[in-house]
């Protein structure tokens, strides 16, 4: 696996060790790109800080908490409401963002009285919330305010509150990833144990690393509940401060992003015992696996098979509609971190895609593990890329599509490659088996989009060609080349889904299922 | 953590281990890199356990051989193993023909194979750090 040097970064030598080609007969043991580095100075790197690891990615997700920078109002303006992990509460945590505000005049005498006066100030302002979560910033770590102390202070002269404070500045690790890190350690450490629920049922899980994007965990916890499990935590998406305290009295950790959270559940499993399963919601077949893989541990396998059945029967027939018409399509995969993995192998499997490149901004080498043995040969691997040498890729692998971030998107939808959002996604969910006919429409949409026959002109250029061909739908464009049996089929069909596949999950009545034990 | 500091140590190349079966050794490593993710914990002694634990289950199943369920972990390992052995008898039919004895000496080279890429030969510079 010989290590790839992009033509743009020959003048930052040290990035030749950030990018591998997979060769034939190669494994991971010959070549593995470096991950988790401090970006080389000189390459304008795509990552986030550390408090934006912590705060935007993990903690805000949390639904009943206010959740307050310490720090100047740059820093959360851009940690909010960028991602759409929404609630069923009504997206409290979406709506609302909170920060101290502090000034050149608070660097110089303190911001600790100014902190105080924040959280009461924000208590009062909302007093149906009882729970808060403060973040560090690089400006009041530097200055070396006690955020502990003063939070300390509220809880004693406001009983009925609970604070939880993340000593994770900006300059806390090399990328969002060392946030991760710290939210992780901090929450096991300081907030785990501290309630004690009360369970419902005979089997209970904590579901982890989720983030509700867009509806995903609603999606897989209609599933849990159809299966009569209890899901006592979902660390973070849509969950619960409280019930995230009481991550210590589930049977299971269900791992979905293990880059951001497999931490809490290695501690978890150190500190009380709880295994670990890791699952993949995206996909039929990883997500029927995980369900039954979910049932066979708590016995229930039976649960867990009829709504694989049910769910199948009525999906099928609408992912393999797109899978006709992607059969082939070049992507770059190129998300923050676990979705290279999660995505890599089954979208070529269910969605006849070809992955030509994956990339991870903040993932590990354990990521690239991962993602480099799910990728067919010829892939090209890179860690940390920067914005020159993902458009000399681009030139390079000519993909047609790219799914990415918005960053990286809106440029490679400048040089007219179609980008889809594996971040925020753009009509999720994506997971589940309906979400997952959602991916592959939204796939479809971006590349066989009828914008790509007008942005394709150069009009900047004398001989541009006239527009003259008439007009082609979609569907003109993505059927030209489709047998008849396909094109003509009685079972295909688009999704048929509605525009919100979420909601009504929230009106939904569950079976109980009898309790073995008391 | 590991950060730059990591970067010091670069880990050395190391010899795969070699077999007879290696040829269908090399289509069972490669179901389980595209298809699993239990394999790549965060630490070699994690790594360790779960390739042990659940290739031995695997084997137990592939054997008709009784599987032990006592602890929440087992059953833990049992689900990974119970799908990885049905997705090997359908999508290596030849598995369904072996003897307990070549079945033994299969899932073996595949441990061993599975040990090597994940943690003797893997080249993730993170694997020994002893902190999660
Ligand atoms: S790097 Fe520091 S100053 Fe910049 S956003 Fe992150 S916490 Fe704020």
């Amino acid at each position: 696996m010989p290590h790839h040097e992009f033509e743009c970064s020959k003048v930052i030598p040290e990035r030749k060790k950030h990018a591998v080609i997979k060769g034939k007969g190669e494994t991971l043991a010959d070549a593995l790109p470096q991950g988790y580095l401090n970006t080389i100075p000189g390459s304008i790197s795509e990552r986030g800080c550390a408090y934006c690891g912590a705060k935007h990615v993990i903690g805000t997700p949390m639904k009943d908490v206010i959740h307050i920078s310490h720090g100047p109002v740059g820093c959360t303006y851009d940690t909010w409401q960028t991602k759409r992990y929404i609630s069923d509460n009504d997206n409290f945590q979406l709506k609302y963002t909170y920060a101290t505000d502090v000034k050149e005049k608070h660097i110089v005498f303190g911001a600790e009285k100014l902190l105080k006066q924040n959280i009461i100030e924000a208590f009062k302002a909302f007093p149906q919330i009882k729970r808060m979560t403060i973040y560090q910033t690089c400006a009041t770590a530097l200055i070396g305010d006690d955020i502990n102390a003063i939070a300390e202070e509220v809880m004693e002269e406001m009983p009925e509150v609970d604070i939880f404070v993340c000593n994770s500045p900006g300059f806390a690790g090399p990328s969002q990833s060392g946030g991760h890190h710290k939210i992780n350690i901090a929450w096991i450490n300081q907030k785990v144990g501290t309630v004690e629920p009360e369970i419902t049922g005979d089997h209970v899980i904590n579901y982890v690393g989720e983030y509700n994007i867009q509806g995903d965990q609603e999606v897989m916890v209609d599933y849990f509940k159809r299966m009569g499990i209890q899901v006592l935590s979902t660390f973070t998406g849509n969950g619960s401060y409280d019930g995230l305290r009481a991550m210590h009295r589930a049977h299971l950790n269900v791992l979905e992003c293990a880059r951001s959270a497999e931490y809490i559940c290695n501690e978890l499993r150190v500190r009380y015992g709880i295994p670990r399963l890791d699952i993949d919601g995206f996909g039929f077949k990883p997500l029927a696996d995980s369900l039954r893989k979910i049932g066979m541990f708590f016995g229930i396998e039976d649960r867990a098979k009829a709504i694989i059945d049910e769910e199948v029967a009525r999906w099928k027939p609408e992912l393999d509609w797109y899978k006709e018409r992607l059969m082939g399509k070049k992507v770059c995969l190129w998300p923050g971190g676990s979705k290279l993995w999660h995505w890599a192998h089954v979208i070529e499997e269910e969605m006849g895609l070809k992955v030509v490149s994956v990339y991870t901004k903040f993932g590990h080498q354990g990521d690239m593990e991962k993602g480099i043995a799910r990728c067919g040969e010829g892939t090209l691997a890179i860690d940390d890329p920067n914005e020159l040498e993902g458009l000399e890729a681009l030139e390079m692998l000519k993909p047609d599509i790219i799914l990415t971030g918005k960053r990286p998107g809106e440029v490679a939808k400048k040089v007219r490659v179609p980008y889809l959002n594996a971040h925020a996604y753009h009509n999720g969910p994506y997971k589940g088996f309906e979400g997952w006919v959602r991916f592959a429409r939204d796939i479809y949409n971006a590349i066989y989009s009828p914008i790509h026959q007008l942005s394709g002109i150069d009009i900047t250029k004398d001989n541009a060609p006239e527009w003259g061909n008439g007009f082609r739908t979609r569907q003109m464009l993505s059927d030209g080349n489709l047998s008849d049996a396909v094109r003509n089929s009685e079972t295909l069909r688009q999704y048929t889904g509605g525009y919100d596949s979420v909601s009504k999950l929230r009106e939904r009545e569950y079976p109980a299922f009898e309790r073995k034990v008391g | 953590m590991s950060t730059a500091s990591a970067a010091a140590v670069v880990k050395q190349k190391v010899e795969a281990p070699v077999h007879p079966m290696d040829a269908r050794i090399d289509e069972l490593t490669d179901y389980i890199m595209k298809n699993c993710l239990w394999q790549f914990h965060s630490r070699s002694w994690d790594r360790e356990r779960q390739n042990a634990e659940i290739l031995k289950k695997t084997k137990e199943l592939l054997c008709g051989e009784p599987v032990d369920l006592s602890t929440s972990h087992d059953r833990c390992y049992w689900v990974d193993a119970v799908c990885l052995a049905d997705d090997y008898r359908e999508h290596y039919p030849w598995i369904n023909s072996m003897s307990k004895e070549e079945i033994g000496s299969l899932m073996q080279g595949l441990k061993d194979r599975m040990d090597y890429l994940t943690i003797t030969g893997s080249l993730n510079e993170e694997l020994s750090d002893k902190h999660y």
